[in-house]
């Protein structure tokens, strides 16, 4: 049975590292009945969480890939995404988020908000997603949920506010107080399991009564009909909900949640808190893009009864075969039905329809909208969509950036190189910023991704799960080539050896083009180049772009302009034009002064103010610029951009800069001038290269 | 219009010649108003201009995130670049953005000493060597005269320029008997160069106040822009 839209969430849990997310995650799971007993995340008793599904993560203790699960709270179902912490796995996140509808934003009520944490918070912001916070660890010593929520206001610039306060604090952490029914909650029995509703302690009573009073105050401007029951004093747990919710759904808003998840304190109310505060899928206008009408966006109706539209947002590959991930954004999905594959075109037929709880499944017969499910056995990629009754729509293709970091790798001998290709297939399959190739002049497999321990984490699985044995190269940066000035070129391409020759001529102007990678404009006039032999001249000079002349990389944001030419009614063709407009580019190339650009990271750095002036050092020592450093108690959050080649191994110069005690977090933010002693250098190195190749 | 221009035909070019050089290293600036007047922006299109001057600034708030300064530097530049027709005007604004950093401190919980320190480890340990600091929003009813001598210290060691902004409390008198904004009496000897904002009805006037040891002889035909933004010579 398809459940009912209004009662469903599809929460993701989003946090820092440590901030006890996926031990969160297991006492939801916990309370809501799913699993009957809990494990911790490092588990003493070699178990390991729940929704850590992989050997890696229960190693590391963190959480790598998001796995979704069903639970149901007070009879709503509840589909939880479990997002990756780390920043290295954004894509991981941002698939995630992409399916999301409310998220709690865990945070550690002794470290506060992080680096980590403002980026998890900007991803959420930029999909719009509405969130409760949930102060955890507070049994823990130096717990501090008032400043916890000061934090999320100053550094999130969120309007934070308190909708519970703790009933002691430290190893003293007994509950909470409910500032909407005003009532203390106790969590008692060996796993919190009874929730134990007693009257505020007097001590407590006069905190409680000033910290409802600014509840109501902040939340008092999202429902009129609470702003004039609260100016009589006559304001009921309903309305005070109500307007919560509306100042949630609005992004305006973030009630501050508190416990210990460890400790089984203040779950049960925080789901609560989701049922309450976060919107269900049909709160939420989402839009689909129709690419039969040049991506003309169209609203979806969270209607089981109109013709169904998922996106797989994960794929995973499990013994039984690939295991997609599907959200159901309109109409239902039944076994048996037939969908279309707008990618591709295919249609396929819907075989097992399952819901998932982590590693065990359950078959379904149907799912309705706004649902998260998963299918066995298709043929996809992640980010596809599917439709029904062959609907050429297409939910918004998510921003996948483009890999800045690339690795050699060599399998060791005849069975690693057999499942290195089944390793490489799923992973880039899984992961739309990993991506591989094999380079045609070195025979080497090269891996690509988005930093250093994103590339490490694949080589590991592939160790680990398909038992290939690698040796790695040499971190390489992906670096870029560009014009920095315009040049006119003017080739003839002329062949004649007998039998039909090759003529054709391409004059035009090669330029500069910082809004796009790549412009090609064509204005022949009079026909002096031939409609049908146009595209060959695009097509020459998008060859060209793959392999620079200055270090052997891509070429980007050029424009090219074709003007005039010449052609032959015999000895033209599609390849002689295109061989022209090769040989035009490289004419007009050296003299447009061509310059290397290098992949520059946006580094953000927090640590305690002490070390301040080591890692300042540290960054200027790496070409970095300080964009902004901020102070505050002691800590310092530095703000730089940086080259990525000069990050390599920076989180360990960070560690004995610090004592261990800074942290920092990056993402591509541009591509940079390479300064001319290195672009000296770079050239340098690939002459010698090419040299060595040659000489093979 | 190329930057060489730009910068000869900088309004702030008036300020100096009305004054004795204007600030000078070694020496401290203020600029006083009422809240909202646009300190700010007087302060950010200084540091513009000696940004164009291949100098280095830092720029010290106690701001509640410094993202509001960094739009409030790229809004002038793009104002100025607009207005100018500044040639190669991406260029400038990534050669100028290398050369000027935000610190943004809490006020409330942060000494004089700490800040120094900190401006000090930037100038030192990431070799950023500042020729302008600029300290916005300070509040001068939180320090001591000793204070504001430290400032002037690392100014003179330095060879460092130093403008301060503050707001004048709303309800107070604002001057005393000489002229000098009240909250600034005593801290007048370490000021060289105080300007003061005055809102007039469609233009905000800049005021001159002090200039070195001798009280201005000459009207300072500056204003603020409330339009635009940007300092704009005030034709008599």
């Amino acid at each position: 049975m398809a459940k009912d839209i209004a009662k469903m969430r599809n929460i993701g849990i989003s946090a820092h590292i440590d901030s006890g997310k996926t031990t969160l995650t297991e006492r939801i799971l916990y309370y809501s009945k799913k699993i009957h007993a809990i494990h911790e995340v490092k588990g003493k008793d070699g178990v390991g969480a729940t929704m850590d599904s992989m050997e890696l993560e229960r190693e590391r203790g963190i959480t790598i890939a998001s796995a979704a699960t069903n639970v149901t709270w007070k009879d709503h179902p509840i589909n939880v995404i479990d997002t990756p912490g780390h920043v290295d796995f954004t894509i991981e996140v941002e698939r995630a988020l992409r399916v999301l509808d409310g998220a709690i934003l865990v945070l550690c009520s002794v470290g506060g908000v992080q680096s980590q944490s403002i980026t998890v918070d900007r991803q959420l912001k930029r999909y719009c997603v509405p969130r409760i916070a949930f102060v955890n660890k507070c049994d823990r010593s130096g717990a501090n949920p008032y400043r916890v929520k000061d934090q999320l206001r100053e550094k999130l610039g969120h309007n934070a506010i308190m909708v519970q306060i703790p009933i002691g604090l430290e190893e003293k952490l007994e509950g909470v107080v409910d500032l909407v029914t005003m009532k203390a909650y106790y969590f008692e029995g060996p796993s919190g399991d009874e929730l134990v509703v007693r009257e505020i302690p007097s001590e407590l009573l006069e905190e409680a009564q000033n910290k409802r009073e600014e509840l109501l105050d902040a939340v008092s401007m999202y429902s009129d009909e609470l702003a004039e029951a609260y100016l009589e004093g006559k304001e009921t747990e309903e309305q005070i909900r109500c307007a919560i919710r509306a100042g949630t759904l609005s992004l305006e808003l973030t009630p501050v949640f508190m416990g210990s998840a460890y400790k089984n304190k203040g779950i049960q109310p925080l789901l609560d808190g989701v049922l309450n505060y976060l919107p269900n899928p049909s709160e939420i206008k989402y839009h689909a893009l129709d690419t039969s009408k040049n991506e003309e966006k169209v609203p979806i109706v969270p209607d089981d009864s109109r013709p169904a539209i998922a996106l797989a947002f994960k794929l995973e590959d499990g013994q039984y075969g690939q295991l997609t991930y599907i959200r159901i954004y309109q109409g239902m999905i039944k076994k048996g039905s037939e969908l279309f594959n707008t990618r591709t075109g295919k249609k396929f037929k819907v075989g097992r329809l399952i819901r998932m709880h982590s590693d065990s499944m359950e078959d379904i017969s149907e799912a309705g909208c706004g649902d998260i499910v998963a299918l066995f056995g298709v043929d996809c990629a992640s980010g596809d969509t599917f439709t029904e009754n062959n609907m050429p729509y297409t939910m918004s293709t998510m921003y996948v950036p483009e890999p800045v970091i690339s690795l050699a790798i060599h399998p060791k001998d005849k069975k690693s190189a057999d499942n290195l290709s089944k390793a490489l297939n799923r992973f880039t399959k899984e992961d739309p910023t990993f991506k591989t190739y094999v380079d045609q002049e070195s025979n080497e497999t090269i891996i690509r991704g988005m930093g250093e321990l994103h590339l490490d984490v694949y080589i590991e699985r592939m160790r680990r799960e398909y038992k290939v044995e690698l040796e790695t190269g040499k971190p390489q940066v992906a670096y870029r080539e560009t014009v920095t000035q315009t040049a006119n070129f003017d080739y003839s391409h002329k062949k004649q050896t007998g039998g039909a020759g090759q003529y054709g001529r391409v004059a035009g102007i090669l330029e500069p083009n910082p809004e796009n990678e790549y412009d090609f404009v064509d204005n022949i006039k009079g026909g002096v180049i031939p409609n049908e032999y146009i595209p060959s001249c695009d097509k020459g000079f998008r060859a060209c772009l793959n392999k620079g002349k200055v270090i052997g990389f891509p070429i980007v944001n050029v424009k090219l302009t074709i003007n005039d030419g010449n052609y032959h009614p015999v000895d033209s063709s599609d390849i002689a034009f295109q061989q022209a407009a090769i040989g035009a580019f490289w004419q007009a190339y050296e003299k447009a002064r061509p310059q290397i650009l290098e992949p520059v990271m946006k580094v953000s750095i927090e640590g305690p103010s002490e070390f301040q002036g080591n890692i300042l050092g540290s960054i200027n020592q790496r070409r970095g610029i300080i964009i902004s450093t901020n102070e505050e108690s002691n800590f310092t959050r530095i703000e730089a951009e940086v080259p990525l080649s000069e990050m390599f191994g920076y989180s360990t110069v960070l560690r004995s800069l610090t004592q261990g005690k800074a942290e920092f977090t990056m993402e591509f933010l541009k591509y940079g001038k390479v300064p001319n002693s290195i672009a000296l250098q770079l050239k340098k190195e690939f002459e010698e290269k090419k040299k060595a190749d040659s000489k093979k | 219009m190329i930057k060489k221009e730009l910068i000869t035909r900088s309004p702030l070019r008036i300020l100096e010649k009305s004054t004795q050089g204007g600030v000078g290293n070694g020496n401290i600036g203020v600029i006083t108003a009422r809240k909202g007047v646009g300190k700010t922006a007087c302060l950010v299109h200084i540091a513009t201009d000696k940004l164009f001057q291949a100098k280095h600034v830092i720029h010290v708030s106690f701001a509640d995130d410094t993202t509001h300064i960094v739009s409030w530097y790229e809004d002038i530049f793009q104002e100025i670049a607009r207005r100018y027709k500044l040639d190669n005007a991406m260029d400038i604004h990534d050669e100028i953005t290398k050369n000027r950093v935000i610190m943004n401190f809490k006020q409330d919980n942060v000494t004089t000493e700490q800040v120094l320190k900190s401006i000090n480890s930037m100038i030192r340990d990431a070799r950023f060597s500042a020729d302008l600091i600029m300290i916005d929003g300070y509040d001068f009813s939180k320090i001591t005269k000793e204070e504001l001598g430290c400032f002037k210290k690392f100014a003179r060691e330095l060879q460092v320029e130093i403008w301060f902004s503050t707001t004048l409390p709303r309800e107070k008198q604002f001057f005393d008997d000489n002229g000098f904004p009240v909250i600034l009496k005593d801290f007048i000897d370490h000021i060289s160069i105080l300007i003061h904002l005055e809102a007039k009805e469609d233009y905000v006037q800049l005021k001159l106040i002090k200039d070195h040891d001798q009280l201005p002889s000459k009207t300072l035909h500056l204003k603020l822009d409330p339009q635009i933004l940007l300092i704009a010579e005030k034709k008599q």
